[in-house]
């Protein structure tokens, strides 16, 4: 059985890595298409036609919910972002294999602003808020893609949302606060009048205090304003407890997916990303290697 | 005293040439990060093109000015997007030794399209003089100065005001988010480009008008380089005034020192001025916060 599954992944087939293949809801193309509000099928990315950084990944997001992507340093959670959002090719990657389809449509070879004008946005690693605008300025740019009345409208929901912003809307971004800077990152996507909103690694060097004020946000942005949330975390913790389903990258696959109630009670999970295991936490340098190895071949 | 004004005048009209081709450099850097090595070309071809309109179409000066910045629109558009898209995403390096090339192949075209020798736009106007008292100002210089002080405010509330403005200014500071904002980056790029090249021609107009056309007006460039640097390289309106700075300043030095200084004054204030200043008078110090 550990032989077969690693042949399939050589040969290009979906690797099913889950801990209980038999359950596993991901690769079955033709229910999924249909419920799935982004999609991502099978996709190969290849940078400066040499560097593979996703192989063969499959990945759905259902409408209204909560999925995470999580996974260390490297694991290309970034790059599949990028791919969704059509920039790949501003670092020389390409999507070599493979579909994303949004609402059914396939969507790959659209330019950024037409993907943002069909409702998917992201916010960017790192907050990227244009430091020498304003935060009026910086909202007026996520509303690029919109008319003047619907740019409006939406911030005042966004000021509704954020009253910090409101209070300091004539004020230069740059100067803001890490936390400020990502709910101004965040209020800039909201902007966009988006259905679908990824967030690349929205705890990011912040203090804990403000990463709970974050993951209120998120929590909101599904709850009262019905967004479809694609989360991409290092921070498994804080993911997995506020998302529905999620997918553990390695080295540019999927090596792990299933529920969050599923995941967080994973022994290997546990163990490797959330820092627990029977012993009291402990790191990754500790854990065998025979350990690393089984997940792969399990 | 009279000959103090003079100079300061005369110094005000060059300066405002300066101050315009400054300001097209400004435009380029600001919405692209680069700097166009050609922009002195780009005005040069211009003007050419504005004097063989005034010499095969019509002289009148509407039609002149309107023929020479569809020419300059379309010149920049063209060079936008046949010379430096392909270059996108390239090392900043790399791309500015591209326009450096772009210069020569535009000043040496004019040898082949029109000819060496000298040429005066006339179109009647532009050189009757005003007397002011017991100084005289030429009609042209006046004008230069007020178009100079008039796209100013324009291109301030630009910048300012304007959604497509706030969005040139949020490409030049991060073109990848910029993208994922929906902001087309090219287009932004293209109209930067046009922009610049009319600004950049309406100077060239304005010195052919005052002075003489010829092959080696492509130096505009080199003498409003400085003023780009003086003024701030991302700061388009500090960049118009740093032309004034180095116009006024050059003829004082000519006037009161020597015509020999008169070529080096310019560059010796951005010297010292940078020394104390690096980013430019009015440029924009990074926003650094940890």
């Amino acid at each position: 059985m550990p032989g077969a599954t690693y042949l399939r992944g050589l040969t290009g087939l979906p690797p099913i890595m889950t801990a209980s293949p038999s359950v596993s809801p991901t690769i079955d193309p033709t229910e999924s298409a249909r419920e799935s509000l982004l999609e991502f099928r099978n996709v190969r990315i290849v940078y400066d036609n040499a560097i593979e950084a996703i192989r063969d990944v499959s990945i759905a997001v259902p409408a209204s919910g909560i999925v995470a992507l999580l996974g260390s340093n490297g694991a290309g959670k970034s790059t599949l972002l990028k791919a969704m959002s059509g920039i790949l090719h501003t670092e020389e990657g390409e999507l070599e294999n493979g579909s994303i389809s949004f609402r059914g449509e396939s969507v790959h070879h659209l330019a950024p602003d037409e993907l943002v004008r069909r409702g998917i946005v992201q916010v960017p690693e790192g907050r990227r808020v244009f430091p020498a605008l304003t935060i009026d300025e910086n909202l007026q740019m996520g509303g690029y893609t919109k008319s003047a009345a619907e740019t409006r409208q939406q911030r005042e929901k966004v000021f509704g949302m954020f009253p910090r912003l409101y209070e300091r809307r004539d004020q230069i971004a740059g100067y803001m606060s890490g936390g400020e800077q990502q709910m101004l990152a965040i209020g800039r996507a909201l902007m966009t009048g988006p259905a679908l909103l990824a967030l690349d690694e929205p705890s990011l060097g912040l203090a804990p205090l403000i990463i709970d004020r974050i993951y209120e946000v998120i929590a909101k942005l599904r709850d009262e304003m019905k967004l479809t949330v694609l989360l991409v975390e290092q921070n498994a913790q804080r993911a997995l407890d506020i998302c529905d389903y999620a997918y553990i990258l390695e080295t540019g696959r999927v090596v792990l997916d299933g529920t969050a109630r599923k995941l967080s009670a994973n022994e290997d999970v546990q163990e490797f990303y959330l820092g627990v295991s029977g012993s009291g936490r402990k790191s990754m340098r500790d854990v065998k290697h025979y350990k690393r190895r089984k997940r792969w071949l399990s | 005293m009279q000959y103090l004004i003079q100079l300061l005048i005369s110094g005000l009209a060059i300066g405002a040439i300066y101050g315009l081709i400054a300001m097209a450099f400004a435009v380029i850097y600001k919405s692209t990060g680069l700097v166009n090595f050609a922009q002195g070309e780009m005005t040069m071809i211009v003007a050419y093109v504005a004097w063989t309109i005034s010499t095969t179409i019509s002289g009148n000066i509407f039609v002149v000015a309107f023929g020479a910045i569809v020419a300059a629109v379309l010149l920049g558009l063209v060079i936008e997007r046949v010379v430096m898209r392909p270059m996108l995403g390239e090392p900043v390096f790399s791309t500015v030794m591209v326009t450096i090339g772009l210069a020569v192949i535009l000043r040496s075209s004019i040898n082949f399209i029109w000819d060496a020798y000298p040429h005066a736009l006339d179109l009647g106007v532009g050189r009757d003089v005003v007397r002011v008292g017991s100084i005289g100002v030429r009609t042209g210089q006046i004008a230069v100065i007020t178009t100079l002080l008039l796209l100013l405010v324009g291109i301030w509330a630009f910048f300012r005001y304007s959604k497509f403005g706030v969005a040139m200014r949020a490409v030049a500071a991060d073109d990848r988010t910029a993208l994922l904002m929906g902001i087309s980056a090219p287009r932004v790029h293209g109209f930067a480009w046009a922009a610049s090249s009319a600004i950049a021609g309406i100077a060239g107009v304005f010195f052919a008008l005052s002075y003489d056309l010829s092959p080696v007006m492509f130096q505009l460039g080199l003498k409003a380089f400085p003023a780009t640097i003086l003024g701030g390289l991302d700061a388009v309106l500090g960049s118009g005034l740093g032309g004034l700075l180095i116009g006024i300043t050059e003829n004082l030095a000519g006037g009161y020192v020597g015509s020999g200084m008169k070529e080096v004054a310019g560059f010796l204030m951005i010297i010292v001025v940078l020394m104390i200043r690096p980013f430019g008078i009015f440029g924009e110090r990074d926003i650094e916060r940890v």
